[in-house]
């Protein structure tokens, strides 16, 4: 009897994790698959923390965080499920905080909140600054004490369509090898980002949009796939992640010269303006001169060694391992690095796709909370409180009805797919293609766009497309054949690059991530102020575009 | 660029030996970086687990030079260049196969440990000197390393009768809740078996994350069993702590 569920959560971070207890708490059967063990989720790199108007730091309100991430997001969020988020964010904390999530504290012993990027208040919650690593492990807690089945190192390959429904997915089982199918009446897609497109970024080695691909080669649409936001502070070479909270605590971003540059890109907000504009400013710098070696610097000396060990312990540790850098005595070596996509699967605000029986949630998805840019903060926010509304939905989906079946002809597709893929052995090996999309990614669809290097790197994609059709897996084995499971993840990241240049290229205007300063650098609300929409139809990506959902913010200019 | 010899263990549970790989390598490379470089030119059927590369994610743990260590955390500088750089599989663990172990007795583990259990009517202020006193226990990436290293579970195998340091630190995170209503001693000092360890500090020393295990989680727990199992006042002391809202104590 092959595995059949209600509810099939694909992906077990925050999202994917936080989808799956609410399910089994409406009563249904559910499990998780992830192709990495729960806890070793990208989630748990997250280190700043989650925005929710708690009022605990100063006044607040779910209005003026909603107002926040309307103009962080360059007027592309969509304003209802953005409202639906910042009214909701203060239970879901409160929920973390009853399971056990122990968050930093103010005086009077409440959660403390501290200051983020854009944010009119002191608004983000956090546990020291690993708050994504201890929100993984205590919804991990609540998905063992409920008892979820979870399907652990099994990285899944494809969702199975029939008549318009979703019906489950076929996969491969890293441990033991071969494919195997799971079948549910709903299906949810939490796969997290696709940071590596990129070769500098902070994503994990997992991160490489299996999701947004597997939702694409289902028919459902991408939205604002062109927003990849880099972050402002990474470090060389591999792009690990020094927090935001090292600016939120107070530190200044300078140039070779010891300049506090940003006085001359956003003299209000300085260190703590957007990250779309930091990154753009950090990467002026270094491109006209006036940095050291491909980098800025960040400086925390003057918050004195108490504070760094008491908040910022975690970011002394990665700068002393990976750039032998102690920031109490000297400043960090920084570079923006690709860090998170603000688009993905199209989905309404309770995750539904344009598929029946097939949800997403967290990264992988696009409600949109972000639109152009995402604040820092926001997005652990985003998978709990869709990966909760997901979860609910779907549960109630999957409510009564015969037990889902993966038809036996869909498995037999895969296996001689899979054959044909494991028998070839005349052919290129998937690493050098990856490099080369990883670096020209980086060059021509980075921080700053032109048109000619869109089109240029149009071609180089669909050329590593064709490059890939002859692909060879040297490892015919079954024990743990990560040889596979990355010529598979490759594939993927292949079709997302080229949706990301088809989209990016349709945008002829500069907003949040989407910088275009040689040749439209202003943001055109009368044209652009729309969702860029990618559906795979033979083989190739066509465009499409979506209204933004408006409710209270008429677009305004965006400064800091 | 300069040249740099590894030696990697290439095998499964039935057997294996020691491949050697040279490499040129870049100032800055980890070796988690070199293991992928040989993974992706000359071993595409190399098994190694990973994902993070920023020491967060607690997946490629492994043996090199006969340490335990996190790979993605081990800069090649730090390690002598007159010899090969070893890496091997974690010793406590059944082989799966080359650098990856079977580790799901950990997961098993961790299941027993009843979890954290506030009382419904709990009043939700907590004082960051509470949270200072869990915040060492809650940085454990779950590494495995401190499991590898001891004795109890590595030489002894003992698996059946001692849940390993690593639980010890998941114990103590619950225990030193504030809000937490649970006593968990009766299950340290039973099937957790926390009388086995003789306090050798070895899981302390090899913990990237750098929690003083021994001192700081296993101690204070033997004390606590201690006082619950021959002597209840402090047990009742305690339970009457905990239960107090912040304010009153």
């Amino acid at each position: 009897m092959a595995a059949s569920h209600d509810v099939l959560v694909v992906g077990a971070g925050l999202a994917g994790m936080r989808a799956a207890v609410e399910a089994v708490g409406l009563g249904a059967d559910v499990a998780l698959v992830s192709k990495v063990h729960p806890v070793r989720s990208h989630s748990g790199a997250a280190e700043g923390g989650i925005n929710a108007a708690l009022g605990n730091a100063s006044p607040d309100s779910p209005e003026e965080h909603a107002y926040d991430t309307v103009k962080g997001s360059d007027y592309l969020g969509d304003q209802d499920a953005i409202e639906i988020l910042c009214r909701e964010a203060p239970g879901d904390v409160y929920q973390l905080e009853n399971w056990g999530a122990v968050f930093s504290r103010t005086e009077d012993g409440r959660i403390a909140q501290r200051p983020f990027g854009a944010a009119g208040e002191p608004r983000t919650a956090f546990a020291a600054d690993i708050t994504g690593h201890v929100l993984v492990n205590v919804l991990y807690e609540q998905v063992v004490k409920r008892d979820i089945r979870v399907y652990e190192e099994v990285f899944v390959w494809k969702l199975v369509v029939e008549d318009g429904v979703c019906k489950g997915v076929i996969c491969w089982d890293l441990l033991h090898g071969g494919l195997k199918a799971i079948a549910a009446k709903t299906v949810i897609v939490c796969t997290g980002g696709a940071g590596r497109l990129y070769v500098g970024t902070t994503n994990a080695y997992a991160c490489t949009g299996d999701g947004m691909a597997l939702a694409l080669r289902a028919g459902v649409p991408l939205k604002d796939m062109e927003m990849m936001q880099f972050h402002p502070t990474t470090l060389a070479p591999s792009g690990v992640l020094i927090t935001e909270a090292c600016r939120g605590e107070g530190a200044y971003l300078l140039n070779a010269d010891g300049e506090r540059f940003l006085e001359r890109y956003a003299p209000n907000a300085m260190e703590l303006a957007s990250r779309d504009v930091i990154s753009r400013a950090a990467q002026t710098e270094i491109d006209e001169g006036r940095g050291v070696n491909g980098n800025v610097f960040l400086d925390l000396r003057h918050l004195g060694a108490e504070n760094i060990f008491e908040r910022l312990h975690g970011t002394r540790e990665l700068a002393m391992t990976f750039v032998g850098v102690d920031p109490i005595e000297e400043p960090i070596p920084v570079r923006p690095g690709a860090h998170y996509h603000m688009g993905g699967i199209d989905v309404d605000v309770w995750g539904r796709t344009e598929v029946e029986g097939l949800y997403a949630a967290g990264e992988c998805a696009c409600v949109s909370v972000h639109g152009a840019n995402r604040l820092g903060g926001n997005a652990l926010m985003e998978t709990i409180t869709y990966g909760r509304r997901a979860g609910a939905h779907a549960a109630d989906a999957a409510f009564g009805g015969t037990a889902a079946v993966v038809p036996a002809s869909a498995i037999a597709d895969a296996e001689r797919e899979l054959k044909t893929l494991l028998d070839r052995s005349d052919g290129e090996r998937p690493w050098r293609i990856r490099d080369e999309l990883g670096e020209t990614m980086h060059e021509n669809f980075g921080i700053f766009r032109r048109e000619e290097q869109m089109i240029q790197q149009e071609e180089i994609v669909r050329g590593l497309r064709e490059r890939y059709e002859r692909v060879v897996v040297e490892d015919k084995g079954n024990l743990f054949n990560t040889d596979l499971t990355q010529a598979l993840e490759l594939g993927f990241l292949l079709e997302l690059a080229d949706c990301m240049v088809v989209a990016g290229l349709a945008r002829k205007e500069s907003r949040g991530a989407h910088a275009r300063p040689y040749d439209y650098p202003d943001r055109d609300d009368a044209n652009y102020m729309r969702h860029t929409m990618v559906r795979w139809v033979d083989g190739r990506p066509v465009l499409d575009w979506k209204p933004v959902a408006v409710t209270h913010w008429q677009p305004q200019e965006r400064t800091y | 660029m300069s040249a740099r010899s590894f030696r990697l263990w290439r095998g499964d549970a039935q057997g294996g030996r020691y491949a050697d790989y040279q490499l040129e390598v870049q100032p800055g490379m980890v070796v988690l970086d070199a293991v992928l470089q040989i993974q992706r030119t000359t071993a595409p059927d190399l098994a190694v687990r990973w994902n993070c590369k920023a020491a967060k994610c607690g997946s490629c743990s492994a043996e090199v030079n006969g340490k335990p260590r996190l790979m993605c955390k081990t800069p090649l500088d730090m390690l002598p260049d007159d010899r090969p750089i070893t890496v091997e599989p974690m010793r406590a663990f059944p082989i799966i196969r080359d650098l990856v172990t079977d580790v799901s007795w950990n997961y098993e583990v961790n299941k027993r440990i009843p979890p954290f259990t506030p009382k419904p009517d709990a009043v939700w202020s907590i004082g960051q000197e509470d949270v200072d006193r869990m915040a060492e226990f809650r940085k454990c990436i779950e590494c495995f390393l401190c499991q590898d290293v001891c004795h109890v579970l590595r030489d002894h195998h003992l698996q059946s009768q001692y849940f390993g340091p690593r639980f010890m630190v998941r114990v103590a995170s619950l225990e030193m809740h504030p809000l937490d209503t649970l006593d968990r001693t009766q299950l340290l000092s039973g099937e957790g078996g926390i009388g086995l360890c003789n306090i050798t500090k070895c899981c302390t020393e090899v913990c990237p994350e750098h929690i003083k295990i021994t001192d700081n989680a296993i101690i204070p727990l033997k004390e606590r069993v201690v006082d619950s199992v021959y002597d209840p006042v402090p047990k009742l002391a305690r339970a009457l702590r905990k239960r107090l809202p912040l304010r009153i104590r």
